[in-house]
């Protein structure tokens, strides 16, 4: 038979399949050896189950670094600018909170339907650990890097039923030391051959049916090339722009917490300019600062919620304080509750929090402790687990998500500036469109790695805040 | 004054380890493992111990070489990890357990990360898609909601953690190093005690706040590393 690839030209291979401007998460085994294919600059972030997004091989960043960092074979790596470093518990909210494009992974079986057994699982028989490849097999798109066949000569590419698989219906392509399979609705599709092999050849050491593409074709192995790849730029000229396609009847999160720090002025603004209605507002108060002047200068009126309030564009409010702490200042949220104008969910603070961790986190429910036994928890379900009782509350989820951050690298890294993290980095995974309003926008490697709150994974579209914004009108 | 956070000795720190506790061991490929502390882990004697780590890395990685002197001592009743010991290198913990001496729940790793996050934020148990149609939601209550179907897991919390920190404050505010975060603040939370082995130990304010990870009041106890 004709020579098989070796590991690095399988990488190469494998790396064409990569999106351009995304996050892709490289599991443990042969997908570490993908940076090492790619120039430093290859337009796509490197996910590590070490914790580390945005890193390259250590040879191909000019870099010093103090801290240790290593890839998910905890092979020494370097930190790429624009790159930042997270917690087990943060990655894999993450991966399984869909933020992830692509996951590389390395199974030992794959079947026709899609699912895998990880090589972690299969070398230790009766344990069965999968490491994270069941977290893996949550990215939107799933490669498989394996070798066709075991040292045995048997295929690991089968059509059996795998009762130990580690993800179902799940790996979408896969790439192999022979030949390059598409997993499709009706089972495996060879759409590539390595050099000097025949679709015969490929289907005698392959246990499974085997259709042939129309566009069969040899595999090509010359390194990828991303230089026409051009991903859209996340940095949007004004708010105005940021806010095009928020609709009427959408779903916003909007940040702060009561007074005028930590809110995206600019964008409640621009929002309010633009008109759409019928919006569903989840936040911590639903517009207090506007009401009970914390501080306002004389004549002037802070900016918050109310003014979307007032322009009659809000037919909801998820909130955990929708009131003004003032009887005889009632905010614009309470005046238009009472007019019977608006709906209110009311959530508690903490609860609100958690309920957005949960969106962002790909956690459908939980429970907690919180509201047990007060009017938070009727119409709940509750349980008591190990003699303690606890109510269900379900994620919560947005179509928009307006944040204020201190500085975003073009990237979408973001860090905040005193009290003003408060909901920002609960609620920016949480939307299918996060916008940051941001004092200053920087380059790439500008923001240090180990201070970054809020990864560009979670942030979709950057504005400036222009220096003369008032928090006041 | 109230008792200060910071010990002479990981010994000193582990002084009230008693015999059957459940431990949380950070690291991550060498990563963010504390040093200190597992060599004084492995130096005092108890027993009975359930230890919760990851493996990462080749086979002389930390905590799993630890964990490895622990049960070759006899001393590990239990493990629960989503990778106990190198891929098809077993060593004494697969012997152990093959010979039904050792106890080893696998629990994928960002399951393991949930339910110690739940079990740190007072939550009573989670609803996670991971896991569905696969082994791991055999014996486990399956729930469908709006976002689709979920299996739950229980919160997991333990008697220590034991994690190593950058640099810590005297009120247990902690920072990492790289790679070196990984398990250090999911499990600072989810530990009766939590001990954290440091490269610096500073006065209050001398941490950015901005850049503090890991809060004090997650940690209980602080010794120094000491320079290798």
């Amino acid at each position: 038979m004709p020579p098989k690839l070796d590991e690095l030209t399988i990488a190469r291979r494998a790396a064409r399949e990569l999106p351009p401007g995304q996050v892709v998460a490289l599991g443990p085994g042969l997908p570490c050896r993908i940076p090492s294919v790619l120039p430093a600059n290859a337009p796509m972030q490197f996910l590590s189950e070490s914790g580390v997004l945005g890193y390259a091989t250590r040879n191909a960043v000019d870099q010093t670094i103090a801290a240790p960092i290593v890839d998910a074979n905890g092979q020494p790596a370097a930190l790429n600018p624009g790159a930042s470093l997270l917690s087990t518990v943060d990655l894999a909210g993450m991966l399984r909170g869909g933020h992830i494009a692509a996951a590389v992974l390395q199974p030992f079986q794959v079947n026709a339907a899609g699912d895998f057994i990880h090589w972690t699982t299969a070398a230790a028989p009766g344990l069965f650990p999968p490491g994270n490849g069941v977290d893996l097999a949550a990215a939107r798109r799933v490669i498989a890097m394996l070798p066709h066949t075991g040292a045995d000569g048997s295929s690991n590419l089968v059509s059996a039923v795998l009762p130990l698989a580690d993800g179902r219906r799940c790996v979408d392509l896969i790439v192999t030391d022979v030949a390059v399979i598409r997993v499709e609705e009706n089972g495996f599709v060879l759409s590539e051959l390595a050099p000097g092999w025949t679709a015969d050849e490929i289907a005698a050491i392959t246990a499974a049916p085997l259709a042939l593409a129309p566009d069969l074709r040899e595999m090509p192995l010359d390194p990828p090339d991303f230089s026409a790849a051009t991903p859209a730029g996340k940095v949007y000229p004004d708010a105005p722009a940021a806010l095009h396609d928020l609709h009427d009847g959408a779903t916003v999160m909007i940040d702060g917490f009561g007074g005028p720090g930590g809110m995206a002025h600019y964008l409640l603004v621009s929002l309010r300019d633009k008109g759409s209605g019928g919006l569903t507002i989840i936040s911590n108060t639903a517009g207090i600062a506007r009401s009970v002047n914390f501080g306002t200068p004389p004549g002037r009126l802070a900016i918050d919620h109310s003014i979307l309030i007032d322009n009659q564009q809000v037919a909801k409010a998820i909130a955990t304080y929708p009131v003004s702490p003032s009887a005889s200042r009632p905010s614009s949220f309470e005046l238009a509750y009472r007019r019977g104008e608006v709906e209110l969910e009311l959530v508690p603070q903490g609860t609100l929090a958690e309920r957005l961790r949960a969106g962002g986190a790909g956690i459908a429910a939980f429970y907690t402790p919180t509201g047990v036994g007060t009017l938070i928890a009727e119409g709940k379900e509750t349980r008591t687990i190990d003699g303690k009782e606890y109510l269900l509350e379900q994620g919560l989820q947005a179509d928009f998500c307006l944040i204020r951050g201190y500085q975003a690298d073009t990237l979408g890294n973001v860090v905040y500036k005193g009290t003003s993290r408060n909901f920002n980095a609960v609620m920016a995974p949480a939307a299918r469109v996060t916008i940051v309003e941001v004092d200053e926008i920087v380059a790439p490697g500008q923001l240090d790695p180990e201070l970054i709150v809020t990864p560009g994974v979670y942030v979709h579209r950057i504005v400036r805040r222009p220096p003369d914004f008032s928090a006041y009108e | 004054m109230p008792a200060s956070k910071v010990y002479t000795s990981p010994a000193a720190a582990l002084a009230d380890l008693s015999a059957g506790a459940s431990i949380l061991l950070s690291g991550f490929a060498d990563c963010g493992a504390p040093g200190g502390l597992l060599t004084a882990l492995s130096h005092c004697g108890i027993g009975g111990l359930t230890c919760i780590y990851a493996h990462a890395g080749p086979e002389t990685a930390e905590p799993y070489a630890a964990v490895s002197r622990l049960a070759a001592a006899g001393r590990v009743k239990k493990i629960i990890s989503p990778l106990p010991f190198p891929p098809g290198k077993g060593g004494v913990i697969q012997e152990r357990w093959q010979s039904g001496n050792l106890d080893i729940e696998i629990v994928p790793q960002g399951i393991l990360a949930e339910r110690l996050r739940a079990g740190g934020a007072g939550i009573g148990g989670v609803f996670l898609p991971t896991g569905i149609d696969t082994r791991f939601e055999q014996g486990r209550e399956k729930r469908s909601f709006p976002s689709g179907d979920a299996i739950f897991y229980p919160p997991l919390k333990a008697d220590f953690a034991l994690l190593q920190a950058a640099a810590a404050d005297t009120l247990g505010s902690v920072i990492y190093a790289g790679s070196g975060r990984n398990w250090g603040p999911v499990m600072a939370m989810a530990a009766r005690i939590t001990v954290a082995e440091a490269g610096r130990i500073v006065e209050p304010g001398g941490l950015d706040p901005e850049a503090i990870i890991t809060p004090g009041i997650f940690v209980n106890r602080i010794v120094a590393a000491r320079p290798d």
